[in-house]
């Protein structure tokens, strides 16, 4: 099948280029890894929906990106991977044969008496195993650099305030982490828990009840066997099933009853908010924020990544209470004395800012929260779309004899998919490109996000397989200039 | 049987380039020079006995080997030095040569080192930067360590000084001695009558004629050039009964055809002429090859 000292000569005139090729595209993945910073990405993402226009143009990616293999996703296996792993494909590809029958030097491998498909066979082999080491050792320090710098891969992952409530409560740490309840019933626990998150304490009970309720959600979505995000959309879903709601209220340490109750309150709050006037609310609260800003003198956008600024400046606060009018002065009864008002709309406002604190807190977790098999998949998806890619440069590789025609289309062709794709994804109206670029069948999102992908890598694969059998067959039958 | 079957052979590259009708039979022991002029087809054919190229119609056999079907088995036979010289990436030619070896599942070197030696090769140099010369030795090499019985080789003097290309010859000697069967092309004439049994002439791709060189060597019919010192003579002499192939009367010199059995009546008539110089005009595979064309 493979001649053993073809490939071994192989292996060491081309090792070079992929030793180079390889440990550039380690570092650049473990970078991106390093820098991942949840909460400014989290951050950044609030900004983003701040502002339409911006939001329009991330289009998807927007919620791709918080997450830590969802910014994998879009930066390094959507761009600098891709064309590294790209020009390492073409390079060689070329090398392996058509540049060899160019220059003349195949000769001498085929005056020896191994088969002409031996050898292209092994030149094939050679081709794609170098593209799955590459990736291979790129997961493996990638994983290891996850592990290193965000200790997110193996056991349970806790986040700090658990491991320091532990201390305090003197519990198991999966007891804890279980059933938060125990540290909101407990003040020392959460005073405990929000030094070592490094956040008010406020803030740290609206994020452990956030928190709460949805681990609530997910275990009544469990029970109801749909998704947490349907669940969390229609509550009634819960409400209307006993068991369901006898397993969230569990996760709550109330009653069932209690929970429904609760659950009802939610539901009339957000039903009597129509879209506008959520909008109206957004309104009000950019411009407390940029009330509190003048105050404190710093950029708008700034303090909107950053609101415990607010929270810690009294005068800021009442400033931007006051710039923000959250409760309606119609709502209010007549004669409610101006220091009742001011401090009501403190409350409303510090509750919103408590409220995106905590969903910032929250979202920290979630971009720690790292899956092994999505991140294996991530790479078994790029390999098998440089699987395929390889088997065009290779296929165009044994069907010329001259190395500018072998490149001509060996590289045209994956430097075209890749421009499509970027096009495709730059604007909406270029969007059908996308079925013009075969890097299309390889997408992040749809790995990451639960999107379907097996039948893309299956096609991906057997496209390889005919393109790699095509031209050594090509190869086989072909005149060469020796 | 011959060891080497070429039948009409075909490989039609347009505009008259390739091979047309081409047959050739070379025999085990034999040494065959392939002659022609650049372009004129000879390394489309070897490279069709070597089964890079398949021929448009007839076929090249070697061993009783089909070159395009069985051409890695026929490759354990075959010695092959290509017309262009190119390697393949090794940093030294030693290290190029330990590679083809390896290739080639060859465990003893000794034959190739000999042939280092004997080359005055110095393998341990860079393969990049060989003069054209010292690349040509390196891949001579190559072609000879396996010691094949079979050696094929496009054009294997280019580059060689002329003592090397004698160094060469006294090679292909030694390795005829030893019964191999060699096939090479040439653009020169004289490698070929010096090495060669047979020659074949090829001409836009056709084989124009085989001949082999002994009848060269041992042509009968031969050439004199006479001067003779008064025109006189000159005159006199033409008016005999031999075949002048060439008359110059301005320098009173004569070019004179005579076969072997006719040089007792020849010396006997130049006895009677004062004679200034008479020299006998080499036949060569060139002049016969020449009058051909």
């Amino acid at each position: 099948m493979f001649s053993k000292t073809i490939f071994k000569q192989t292996l060491r005139s081309n090792w070079k280029l992929w030793a180079i090729f390889t440990a550039i595209m380690a570092v650049l993945s473990a970078l991106v890894i390093v820098v991942y910073d949840p909460k400014m990405i989290q951050s950044m993402m609030d900004m983003v929906k701040d502002m339409p226009g911006m939001a329009d143009m991330m289009g998807d990616r927007m919620d791709g990106m918080t997450s830590l293999l969802g910014m994998l996703g879009q930066s390094f296996y959507g761009m600098q991977g891709i064309i590294l792993s790209l020009i390492f494909v073409i390079m060689t590809a070329n090398t392996l044969v058509a540049s060899q029958v160019d220059r003349g030097s195949m000769a001498y491998l085929l005056s020896t008496p191994i088969k002409r498909t031996k050898v292209v066979r092994t030149q094939a082999l050679y081709l794609i195993s170098s593209v799955f080491c590459m990736f291979m050792v790129i997961t493996v320090v990638g994983l290891s650099t996850i592990q290193i710098a965000h200790h997110g891969l193996w056991g349970t992952d806790y986040t700090k305030d658990v491991k320091a409530v532990t201390e305090v409560l003197n519990l198991d740490k999966d007891a804890v982490a279980d059933d938060l309840t125990l540290i909101l019933n407990n003040e020392a626990a959460v005073k405990a828990g929000s030094e070592a998150r490094g956040i008010k304490e406020d803030v740290y009970i609206t994020y452990l009840n956030q928190k709460l309720s949805n681990k609530a959600y997910e275990a009544a979505a469990e029970v109801l066997g749909v998704n947490a995000d349907k669940v969390s959309v229609d509550l009634t879903l819960i409400i209307k099933n006993e068991e369901a709601l006898k397993a969230a209220a569990d996760v709550m340490g109330i009653e069932s009853a209690v929970y429904s109750a609760q659950l009802s309150q939610v539901m009339a709050t957000e039903h009597t908010l129509s879209a506008e006037q959520s909008r109206e609310m957004q309104t009000k609260f950019m411009a407390g924020i940029t009330a509190a800003a003048v105050v404190l003198d710093v950029d708008p956008g700034d303090l909107a990544t950053n609101m415990g600024k607010i929270k810690a400046n009294p005068t800021a606060l009442t400033a931007a209470a006051q710039a923000a009018a959250l409760v309606p002065a119609e709502t209010l009864p007549s004669g409610t004395s101006t220091e009742a008002i001011v401090e009501m709309n403190e409350t409303a406002f510090l509750k919103i800012i408590n409220g995106q604190l905590a969903n910032d807190e929250i979202a920290l977790d979630k971009g720690i929260a790292f899956s092994v098999k999505d991140y294996l998949l991530l790479n078994l998806g790029v390999f098998l779309l440089m699987f395929a890619i390889a088997g065009i440069s290779f296929l165009f590789s044994c069907v010329f004899n001259l190395s500018k025609n072998s490149l001509a289309l060996g590289a045209g062709i994956p430097v075209a998919f890749f421009i499509f794709q970027i096009m495709s994804q730059v604007s909406s109206s270029l969007e059908n490109f996308k079925y013009l670029s075969l890097n299309t069948l390889f997408d992040p999102d749809s790995i990451t996000g639960g999107g379907t992908f097996w039948p893309q890598f299956a096609i991906l694969a057997a496209l390889g397989v005919a393109l790699y059998t095509i031209g050594i067959k090509v190869f086989k039958e072909k005149d060469l200039p020796l | 049987m011959p060891l080497i079957e070429i039948r009409n052979i075909t490989k039609d590259y347009g505009d008259g380039r390739g091979n047309f009708d081409v047959s050739l039979f070379i025999e085990k022991g034999e040494v065959f020079g392939f002659v022609g002029t650049n372009g004129a087809g000879k390394t489309t054919l070897i490279r069709q006995m070597m089964g890079f190229l398949k021929p448009d119609s007839g076929s090249a056999a070697i061993g009783g080997l089909d070159s395009w079907n069985d051409s890695a088995e026929i490759k354990r036979m075959v010695g092959y030095i290509p017309g262009e010289i190119a390697f393949p990436d090794a940093p030294t030619g030693t290290e190029f040569l330990r590679r083809q070896a390896e290739l080639l599942g060859l465990a003893d070197t000794s034959y190739a080192e000999s042939m280092i030696g004997k080359l005055q090769l110095d393998p341990t140099a860079n393969l990049k930067r060989m003069s054209k010369g010292m690349k040509q030795k390196t891949a001579i090499v190559a072609a000879f360590m396996a010691d094949s019985e079979i050696l094929i080789m496009d054009e294997p003097t280019t580059g060689l000084d002329p003592l090397m290309r004698a160094e060469f010859v006294d090679i292909l000697n030694d390795e005829k001695k030893k019964g191999k069967t060699i096939f090479m092309s040439s653009h020169m004439f004289e490698e070929v009558e010096d090495t060669c049994d047979k020659v074949a002439l090829i001409k836009d791709g056709k084989i124009i004629a085989v001949k082999a060189t002994r009848e060269i060597k041992h042509n009968q019919d031969k050439v004199y050039k006479i001067e003779f010192l008064f025109n006189e003579d000159y005159r006199r002499f033409i008016a005999e009964a031999f075949e002048f192939s060439e008359r110059r009367e301005a320098q009173n010199q004569v070019l004179v055809n005579v076969h072997d059995n006719e040089i007792d009546r020849f010396t006997g008539v130049l006895k009677r002429y004062r004679v200034k110089f008479i020299a006998e005009i080499k036949y060569s595979l060139e002049k016969y090859f020449k009058s051909l064309y």
